[in-house]
């Protein structure tokens, strides 16, 4: 994965996918304490036991039509490069929270990159989810909600491609905003 | 800065659009978005579909997501089913090729058949 936004939708994709109608999803990164971490919890049906022993290993999959899991096992193996750590808690009936936590300056460690990109991609065609988002950059901090922009959209879909593409810019210039108006890492690595 | 507030504007923007446009019958795109395609880069062919179906205000398009669908080594997948539920299915497509089939396809209704994979068989 080039991006660990792209972790964070593939893992918020299995809480759509299991059924999950809330995601919050946050990233702080604290460059002090040379650390970003990133969570993404969900109110879905959260992993039996049996499921949950067998998280990391890509063999295993509860999906059909195909016989491997790389989803988890693909952030395991970028947390271990960089020498992070990975957390899996879930409990049935509760809900999955899902948090990596990477050294800040590690060589190998994958940009965030673009956040927009994943939230309003997982947005696209799931007017019924619940989205709240947070970030935080050395004690600067950014919020989305959902909730907030429905209700200034008063009926309207939020998923109307309009809105997405708005929210797109929107959540562009905030999560900008943290970094002092300019980002300072490489939207994307060579390789 | 944009601020939550422009959304009233641009809600009534929209919502004035709709009600000049005629509602056809519905075309609906689905990108599978499972840990192959996202792999594959499915995350931008989802915002570049997003930006031309609003740029060319398609009002009968709804875009949607699924996981994966079985055919890893032709992610990213765009499946497009037209209102009398045929279904066509693109393969390896980027950024160019999707803007590419919002022209062709959504708004002309020409199949690109070169990029099409075949739905069943292969399977992985």
């Amino acid at each position: 994965m080039e991006e660990l936004s792209w972790h964070i939708m593939d893992i918020a994709r299995n809480s759509l996918e299991a059924g999950a109608t809330y995601l919050k999803i946050v990233v702080d990164e604290h460059t002090a304490d040379n650390q970003l971490r990133f969570m993404v919890q969900d109110n879905g049906p959260g992993m039996p036991d049996y499921v949950q022993k067998r998280l990391l290993d890509p063999f295993f999959t509860t999906k059909t039509g195909k016989k491997v899991g790389l989803g988890l096992p693909l952030l395991q193996a970028a947390v271990e490069r960089c020498g992070g750590s990975l957390e899996i808690w879930s409990r049935p009936g509760t809900g999955t929270r899902v948090t990596a936590v990477f050294p800040y300056f590690c060589w190998d460690r994958p940009p965030l990159g673009d956040i927009p990109r994943t939230l309003t991609g997982l947005l696209a065609g799931q007017e019924s989810l619940h989205l709240y988002y947070r970030q935080t950059y050395d004690g600067r901090e950014f919020i989305f909600d959902t909730a907030e922009v429905r209700a200034y959209l008063q009926g309207l879909p939020l998923v109307t491609p309009g809105v997405l593409v708005w929210l797109n810019q929107y959540l562009g210039e905030g999560i900008n905003s943290l970094y002092g108006g300019g980002r300072n890492e490489i939207a994307r690595r060579a390789g | 800065m944009k601020s939550l507030a422009e959304l009233d504007k641009l809600r009534e923007e929209i919502q004035r659009e709709m009600a000049l446009r005629e509602k056809k019958e519905g075309i609906k795109v689905v990108v599978s978005m499972g840990t192959c395609g996202i792999a594959a880069g499915a995350r931008d062919v989802i915002a570049v579909l997003l930006e031309e179906i609003s740029r060319r205000n398609l009002q009968d398009v709804v875009l949607t997501q699924t996981g994966c669908a079985g055919l890893c080594h032709c992610e990213p997948l765009v499946q497009v089913e037209g209102p009398g539920g045929e279904k066509v299915t693109y393969g390896h497509v980027d950024e160019q090729k999707a803007r590419e089939i919002v022209a062709a396809h959504l708004v002309n209704g020409q199949v690109i058949k070169e990029w099409t994979v075949k739905e069943e068989g292969e399977r992985v």
